[in-house]
Parts: structure tokens; sequence; C-alpha cells
């Protein structure tokens, strides 16, 4: 993959894997490959960004390392964190050691003294590239994200004890964002970009067919129509291509055949998440989403 | 005018020189994201047309709205013909490019033509002027006062942000061990760690939503709470402005660049803001479906500033708020009318929308805005 020439053998190499892409995001991934520049992916929730950090490391056979983001995440669990309990025992076998207090401190400040979390992990390999997936960046703080910008840019990390660690093989970093708020035009700018939208109609078919290969072709159409047509709704929760596949796996499971008003009952949960929505959404009644 | 696909001789110039054209229409972008792009040309991405515009848009654009701009630009640049030139020129204006005007003229409290007057006004300044120019309520203040009290505002709201931002650093005694600083310390003492270092809980930012009743009944306060929500800005790094009256707008971005002239003329220029009633339940919803669900998330401060004299639905205001309040910390309501004598939230808008509010106050005067001090101070 790493040798793909232009995008569309990597729509190829992704199909292999049982993931649908267009050219135009092809054309991201290839640039991700091959300019080594960050690729940030923005969209709605439930339309395969974390995904396809997976598939990219299945595809170059290689480790995928992920952060997951959250309000309050620190440099200690994101970086690297000094392993505490094994320093303080440190200090204490080295007590009848003739040693300088200088020499001790850079005894237990050393590498293996060292806790390596996921940032510091994509760094440090020493066979090759792995994926760095920085899942829902939006969610971190402002600090985080301008920490980020180091690592994004040159590739290193700096801890002050030891100096600045700097990648042997540079990770492909993949962050994606729901945007629930604007990330810093800094951080977007050491960035590639692209917008993942809801599939269309074909694309989501294509996607739900590759997953549930066992699906009949009319309860296929049927159901992504519906949501399809439920996404032009004013919901809560727009229900995503996730939501699309579990719900055509319940129905099969249920041994329906087709969206008729009994399935549309029983099994609305597994697409709408909200008791609002399915209320909405059961008042209108199935006729409003089949013709 | 930048210099366009056709007037260009070779490839390289061609790239460059729409990197140039793309920025000038208000992209933001620089020497390294031209340079991002030559090396994509440089790797069989010229091929097909489509693959090329591809890998343009995705190293040039950051956001949905950069990208169709885009798609706007990349035709405009590449496809004009020297022929058609002459019909496409007027239209080449496109969004994007900020309009710096300073036209305050039209802007609120006729503060445009106070210009002659308020020389003599500043004689009269002094200590007590000031003090009484904060108690006294927006709507009954002169012209001639109006630039003062202005400045007095900037003032005082600039300091109010800056203590809220200073209180943020106290430390605690109490809180758990920090490990980190105390080995390190510890070695000293041979590994003994003498002294604790402890480490204080982090205060947690929350982020600020502030919808701004522009309607005419809000005339006389809009334009000094707009500079209350400028200065809010300062102490929430992650704030959220909007406008609105008949229609919502969005004000974010202007506010972040300091465009305050820019804005206030935008919204004077929109005359349905001014004319017309307030739909204040509308304005709400419009809020909810189009950035509530981005923008609800984390439990945010939403701050409503508007007198609550809604000539909508009253039914919607009530319903709307209250999937608001569902979504967020506090909803705090700043009304200019509740210091009159006697007043009552009883006018049907603002009587639905009081169950959903957790703070009401008033907004009359610069006095009671910074009060609202305390109150976020425990956010």
């Amino acid at each position: 993959m790493q040798t793909a020439k232009d995008p569309l053998e990597i729509v190829q190499a992704l199909d292999g894997y049982n993931y649908v892409a267009d050219e135009e995001f092809a054309t991201a991934l290839f640039l991700l490959l091959n300019l080594r520049k960050p690729l940030l992916l923005e969209g709605p929730p439930g339309v395969g960004k974390t995904e396809i950090a997976l598939v990219i490391s299945q595809l170059l056979n290689t480790k995928l390392i992920r952060l997951q983001c959250y309000e309050g995440l620190d440099i200690n669990s994101s970086v690297y964190e000094w392993n505490y309990q094994k320093q303080l025992l440190g200090i204490k076998l080295q007590e009848g050691s003739s040693l300088s207090v200088a020499e001790k401190e850079k005894h237990i400040f050393g590498t293996e003294y060292l806790l390596q979390r996921p940032l510091l992990q994509s760094i440090s390999e020493t066979e090759q590239s792995p994926v760095l997936l920085i899942d829902e960046l939006d969610r971190s703080d402002e600090e985080f994200e301008a920490f980020l910008l180091e690592l994004l840019s040159a590739f290193q990390i700096s801890i002050p004890e030891i100096g600045t660690i700097k990648a042997k093989h540079k990770p492909y970093v993949v962050l994606t964002s729901n945007r629930s708020r604007e990330l810093s035009d800094a951080l977007k700018r050491r960035c590639l970009y692209y917008w993942i939208d809801y599939p269309d109609l074909n694309k989501e078919m294509a996607i739900v067919r590759k997953r549930l290969p066992g699906i009949e072709q009319d309860l296929l159409k049927q159901v992504v129509e519906f949501v399809q047509e439920l996404r032009k709704r004013k919901l809560n929760k727009t229900p995503g291509v996730s939501e699309t596949m579990d719900w055509a796996e319940s129905l099969m499971a249920l041994g329906y055949r087709e969206i008729n008003s009994r399935a549309f009952e029983q099994t609305l949960g597994a697409v709408l998440k909200s008791a609002d929505d399915i209320q909405q959404v059961k008042q209108e009644g199935i006729r409003a989403f089949t013709n | 005018m930048k210099l366009q696909a056709f007037q260009t001789s070779t490839i390289t110039e061609s790239i460059v020189a729409f990197s140039q054209f793309v920025r000038s229409h208000g992209l933001n972008i620089g020497i390294e994201e031209t340079e991002l792009a030559l090396q994509a040309a440089n790797r069989q991405l010229l091929q097909t047309r489509k693959n090329f515009k591809h890998a343009l848009k995705i190293i040039f654009c950051t956001n949905p709205e950069e990208r169709q701009l885009y798609e706007r630009l990349f035709s405009l640049y590449w496809d004009t013909n020297p022929i058609d030139l002459k019909e496409e020129k007027n239209k080449t204006i496109l969004q994007g490019v900020v309009e710096r005007k300073t036209n305050r003229s039209l802007v609120m409290m006729g503060h445009g033509n106070a210009d002659k007057e308020t020389t003599e006004a500043k004689n009269i300044s002094g200590s007590n002027e000031a003090e009484r120019l904060q108690k006294t309520d927006f709507s009954k203040i002169q012209e001639i006062d109006a630039r003062l009290l202005d400045e007095i505002a900037a003032k005082l709201f600039k300091e109010m942000a800056l203590r809220l931002r200073r209180r943020m650093k106290e430390t605690r005694r109490q809180g758990p061990i920090n490990l980190r600083r105390t080995i390190r310390r510890s070695i000293s003492y041979g590994g003994e760690p003498m002294e604790l270092y402890r480490r204080s809980q982090k205060k947690k930012k929350h982020r600020l939503i502030v919808l701004l009743d522009v309607s005419g009944s809000m005339d006389k306060y809009s334009f000094y709470l707009l500079r209350f929500v400028v200065a809010l800005r300062e102490y929430f790094r992650q704030a959220e402005a909007f406008v609105f009256s008949t229609s919502l707008i969005r004000i974010s971005k202007a506010l972040q660049h300091n465009y305050l002239d820019a804005v206030l003329s935008a919204i004077s220029q929109n005359a349905d803001n001014w004319s017309g009633g307030t739909k204040i339940g509308d304005c709400l919803r419009q809020f909810n479906e189009q950035y509530g669900k981005r923008m609800l998330n984390g439990l945010p401060f939403v701050i409503i500033l508007s007198d609550g004299l809604d000539t909508g639905t009253p039914e919607i205001l009530g319903k709307e708020l209250n999937k608001i309040k569902q979504r967020s910390k506090k909803v705090i309501w700043l009304n200019p009318l509740k210091a009159m004598k006697g007043y009552e939230p009883t006018a049907r808008g603002m009587s639905e929308a009081m169950p959903s509010i957790d703070e009401f106050y008033s907004a009359h005067n610069l006095q009671s805005l910074l009060h609202l001090e305390n109150i976020l101070n425990d956010a």
C-alpha cells in the first residue's frame, strides 16, 4: 500500500478489507502515506472515521497505537509518566553506594524508569512506522491540543529529565473529531483535512453488503433507504452507518425479510437511540418512510 | 486581481499562482501548503484532474465551509477562459473576505452623531461621574455620556476578565500528593520524602454560549451587552456567541478577530433584525437544530441576554429552552427589564421560560453586569 501508485489502487486495497471508500478519500490517504503529514478527519459520528485507522494499520501490516481523548486528558496519561514506585525502590537500593547525588538522579531518571504512554510509544518504535490514532480530539482541552503541535510537526517529544526524543520511524497519524468544538488553526495547519459525510444510497448499500454478505437485496435496499430518509428528519441523534448495520443485522437475526409494521415497532431501537426520536418516528408511521 | 491559470506558463507557476488566488479569497494557507501542493503534484497526482483537485482540496481546506468555497474557486481559477473574462469580472467577489467596514454611524444609540458633543462631555468626567454612570440604566444614558460610559465599560470589563482568569491560578493545600515533584526533591535527602508536594485540582473550564437579543426593544442595551460578551470571551476561551431577533446569526468568528465594528454594522444592515418583533422561540429552535448537537456538549454555560418580549409562540420558547437546559450546566437569563420597579416575569414568553432558567438577573447597567462575575466564578 505504501507503494500505491495512485488513489485508485488504494480504493481497491481498502475494498479487500471491507472498507468502501471513494476516490477523494483515497486521495487523502494517498497523501497521508506519501507526504507523511497527519490526516485530520472530521464528520458526524458513525461514518467510519476511527475504523479507517484500523484498516490502514492492517494494510500496512503495522501496529495501531490508539489514544482516546477526553476532557482533562493530560501529559501524564498521554505521553509518559515516571514509574514512581520503582524510582523509590531505586533510591533505596542506591543508599549504600558511593554515587554522587547528580549520578543518582541521572540513574533514577533513566529510560528504565519511564512508563511510555501512547504518544511516546508511537515515536519510539524501532522496527517500522506505526499508525497513531488520536481519537475524538475535540473532547480534549485546548492545552493538550497545543501540546500536540510539537509532535505533529517535528515528530519529537521533549522530556525535561531526558531530553528530546525524536522518532526513528515517523508514525502515520490519523486524528478524528466530531466537531463539537472548532480545533485551533495552528493544529489544522499541520494536518491534511478531510470531511467524511454520511454516504449516499449506493455507497451505504455497498458498505452494508460488505459487512453482511448474507443480506437479501430487497431487505438491504429497504433498510438503507429507510435510514437515508431518517437522516432528513430533525432528530436528536441522527443514525450513522453503524446504526444502519446494527439494524440490518437485528432484522436478519429476527428472521424478517422485509420491514413490515411489526418489524418496525420491534427493532426501531437498533437505529434510533433516543426516546423522543422513536416516539416521533412511530407517530409518523412506517408509511412515511417507505413508498 | 491575482493571476488565473491561463495567465501562467508552467505548471509550477500555475500551482503557486493558484495558492495565491485561493489565499486572496479567504483560505488560510501559507508557503507550507503551497509546497505540499507541489509535492503532491510531483507524486503522480497530476495525471487526472479529479485527483489533482481532491489532493489540493485536502491540503488547502480546514473545514466544510472552506471545502465548499474551494469547489467554486477551483473552477474559477482553472476554467476561466480569457474570452469570457469581461463578463466574469464583476462576479468574482466571493465570500470569505471579511469586510472591514467601519461605519459605526448606523449603530445603536446614535453613536455616530454624538461626536461633536462628546468633547464637552469629557470635561465633566471625574470619579463621581464614573460612579454615577455605572449605576445609570443604559436606556437613560444621554448621548453626551455615551462615549464616556463606553470607555468605562471597556475598562471594567477588561478588569473583570483578568480577575476571573487570575482566580483560576490559586492553589490549594490539600489534594493528592504530587509524586513527581516529591521524588525529585527527595533525592537531596537521600530518597526520604521530607517535603510533600501536592497537586491541586485543576479547575475545569466550562464552555460558554451567549445568545444576545438585538431586536428593537433591546436596542438601547445591545451595544453594551455586546461589549460584555466580548469581555467574557477573554475568560472563557471556548466561547460561542450569537445574535438574534427574527433569525439567528453566529458571530463567534467575528468576535474572535475583534471585528466589533464589523459585527455591529453587519447587524444594523440586516434590517430584519431591527424592525419586526422578536421570535425568541423560533431563534432558539434554529439554534438547537443547527448548532445544538455540536455545541451543547460537555455541559456548557448558556447566557441569554433578552427582555423576553416574544412575539412568536411562547410555547415554543418554553420547549426549546428546556431542551437547552437539559444539555447545559446552567442557563442564565439576563433581562434589562428586571430592574424596573414592580417588574414581574409575567410577559407570556418570559413566564414560559422561567421553569428552565437557573439564574435570573437584571442587566440594565454596568454594575449589574459586573455582578455576574460572582456567578461565573463558581463555574
